[in-house]
């Protein structure tokens, strides 16, 4: 050990006992039930993988996946899209009031996903604020399609991911030298020039785990395409919640689960990979 | 001016040679003003072209605002600024064509040391091949040729900032800005740097405002040193002007180490002046500011212009060795005059000068020319 301290060493038994309680815990809420799922994926019985090759092979899931991809990739390259901007005028803000707007960022989080899901539906639907605004103007004319469709599903998405896209964005910006942007304006660059040279590769181990959480985190949305999408928008979670509840399938929904905890998975170590890596190209993620 | 009658074309409006054309930055009642605090007050300043001038100050005297002005990062809150012939007062950074030296190196850590000199010129959308040749003759230049491919987390400080500076260097700016350049490197490194700077400036002839709270940087690069105070130029002058002509109190205490013997000017001396003082009275070479008798003043000598051995000629006062430090090359003695003030007496050390003891009774003399008539010092 190379710490001198006794103090901060525990020995073994009071170290356990510490631990116990969490781990108990822990085992009879995650690892039990994600045991018995698998067990379940795998145990129709007697042990099988028929439930994991049929799924393979299943239309409908394949379906979904591809659903379930495009819809967390392109909700996610939204929140890239639109979090990037929002990120570099927090940055450029004095510190005072980058902590206003940074409680603004986060005010998504203190409402349940399911009462903004129905914001978005009184504010997006058919009758909705938006749409009332367009046909007025419009003198009936428009009415754009957006709630129970792709668009829905996205909308209420990134109003979920957008914080995390933010505030990892804001962390690479932050975490840039300041004289960086003036030295190159002495040099004569222009703001375009800086922001292509020396702004976006310098934050891109921001963006880069920026991305990797959001699609982590929308891959298994279950909520939002359910409320807000059509039929055609279902996602693997909900592909889950249909094997479970509509057809009493629980060896394909365990599969089905099993699959999607593997994916998530595969990016979240992924995700450290990239913050591992971030120390090397210079910025903080 | 007369007009030839050669002349077809309207004659051009061409002054005589002005000091305006051999201008590069012109200040003219340049202020500053954050909130209720002046951090400049009506500062007029004039940089030659190809001239090293170095604004040194403690810190808030200004100097760091004086030179974010002139690089554009801020604006003034009045005066005018004019660069190489041209009104740069509200001019964005990005058009001054300068280049500048930060205390941190400012290298961008995601391009290697190529690239990073290659930016400027990419800039400036110069041929790549012209630009290859330039980055390795200026590689050359500062003898970091084999550092091209690093990144610049890769290199020892003094490197990073040689590679910056021949950042700005590579795309010739008229003027180069220097903030506190070498404020980050150890002592060795610093005087190595501070030659190199002044080397490349003989070479290049680029016109250099360097910023620096160090006056011996200030002393040995400069071939004028502009001495900043409170918000203003406190004095300025080439190194050796400073060193011996300081013009207050300030000055004095600033550049070199000073006795300073406050008084009252009377009549007699060679001069016509002397100073009454708590430790006697002292003849006085003729002061540059108006001076008449009965008005308060303040006596310098120079540590090293005094001497404990006396001479023909020579004023000296009596006192007591307080203590007595080897500094290598000279040795100082701290002398407690009779008022309780001390007198601090540097001498060169030689092998067979007597030794000072505490407690012995000396006379710190020294040649009256030598010593110079201040005006009291004034609160800013």
């Amino acid at each position: 050990m190379a710490q001198s301290g006794t103090a901060s060493e525990l020995s073994l038994p009071s170290a356990l006992m510490l631990l116990a309680p969490l781990t108990l815990l822990m085992l009879a809420i995650l690892v039990y039930p994600l045991a018995l799922t698998v067990w379940t994926s795998v145990y129709p019985g007697q042990f099988s993988l028929q439930a994991y090759t049929e799924l393979l092979s299943s239309t409908l899931f394949l379906k979904v996946l591809k659903n379930t991809f495009e819809i967390s990739l392109s909700g996610t390259l939204v929140s890239l899209l639109v979090g990037y901007p929002v990120a570099m005028h927090l940055a450029a803000q004095p510190p005072s009031r980058r902590t206003a707007y940074l409680i603004m960022v986060m005010l998504p989080f203190w409402t349940s996903i399911l009462v903004k899901s129905f914001a978005l539906a009184a504010v997006f639907g058919n009758q909705g604020l938006v749409n009332q605004l367009l046909g007025f103007v419009s003198g009936g004319q428009i009415n754009l399609p957006m709630m129970f469709n792709r668009v829905g599903v996205i909308l209420g998405m990134i109003n979920f991911l957008l914080p995390f896209m933010i505030l990892s964005i804001l962390g690479s910006l932050l975490a840039q030298d300041r004289t960086l942007i003036l030295a190159a304006e002495t040099m004569g660059a222009k703001p375009l020039r800086i922001f292509w040279k020396i702004t976006l590769p310098l934050s891109l181990p921001g963006v880069v785990a920026g991305v990797l959480i959001n699609i982590t985190l929308s891959i298994g949305m279950y909520i939002t395409p359910a409320l807000l999408g059509g039929r055609q928008d279902m996602m693997v979670a909900n592909l889950v919640d249909f094997y479970t509840r509509q057809t009493l399938d629980w060896t394909a929904a365990s599969a089905t689960a099993v699959v999607l905890l593997l994916i998530s998975g595969l990016l979240v170590a992924l995700l450290g990979k990239v913050r591992g890596a971030s120390g090397l190209s210079g910025a903080v993620a | 001016m007369t007009v030839t009658p050669m002349t077809v074309t309207p004659a051009p409006a061409s002054a005589p040679v002005a000091e305006g054309d051999r201008a590069m930055v012109e200040l003219q009642g340049v202020t500053k003003r954050y909130g209720e605090v002046d951090a400049l007050k009506r500062v007029d300043l004039t940089i030659r072209k190809g001239e090293f001038v170095t604004l040194l100050g403690p810190s808030g005297s200004g100097k760091s605002t004086l030179l974010n002005l002139i690089a554009g990062m801020i604006t003034p809150s009045s005066g005018r600024i004019v660069i190489d012939g041209r009104d740069a007062t509200t001019l964005p950074t990005n058009q001054r064509g300068l280049g500048m030296v930060f205390q941190n190196y400012a290298l961008m850590p995601h391009m290697t040391v190529f690239e990073n000199i290659a930016f400027p010129l990419q800039v400036r959308h110069l041929p790549k091949d012209e630009i290859k040749r330039k980055v390795e003759q200026v590689l050359d230049l500062i003898q970091l040729g084999h550092v091209a491919g690093r990144r610049p987390r890769e290199l020892s400080g003094g490197q990073q900032q040689r590679i910056s500076l021949a950042r700005c260097i590579v795309y010739n700016p008229a003027l180069i800005l220097m903030d506190e350049p070498l404020g980050a490197l150890d002592k060795n490194l610093r005087e190595q740097m501070q030659l190199e700077i002044k080397r490349l400036h003989a070479d290049l002839g680029i016109t250099m405002l360097y910023v620096t709270h160090d006056q011996d940087e200030a002393l040995t690069m400069s071939d004028r040193i502009v001495l900043m105070n409170g918000g203003k130029i406190e004095q300025q002058g080439k190194p050796d002007e400073l060193y011996f002509k300081p013009a207050t109190v300030f000055s004095a205490e600033f550049i070199g180490s000073s006795n300073l013997i406050p008084g009252i000017v009377e009549a007699g001396g060679v001069s016509g002046l002397s100073l009454r003082t708590a430790i006697g009275t002292f003849p006085v070479p003729a002061a540059d500011f108006a001076v008449s008798t009965g008005d308060k003043a303040m006596l310098l000598v120079r540590p090293e212009n005094m001497t404990l051995t006396g001479g023909p000629g020579v004023t000296s006062v009596s006192g007591r060795i307080d203590d007595s430090i080897l500094l290598g090359g000279v040795v100082r003695h701290f002398v407690r005059c009779k008022d309780q003030s001390t007198i601090i007496v540097q001498e060169l050390n030689q092998p067979d000068r007597p030794i000072a003891k505490r407690g012995d009774e000396v006379r710190a003399g020294w040649p009256p020319a030598h010593a110079r008539l201040l005006p009291p010092s004034v609160p800013h």
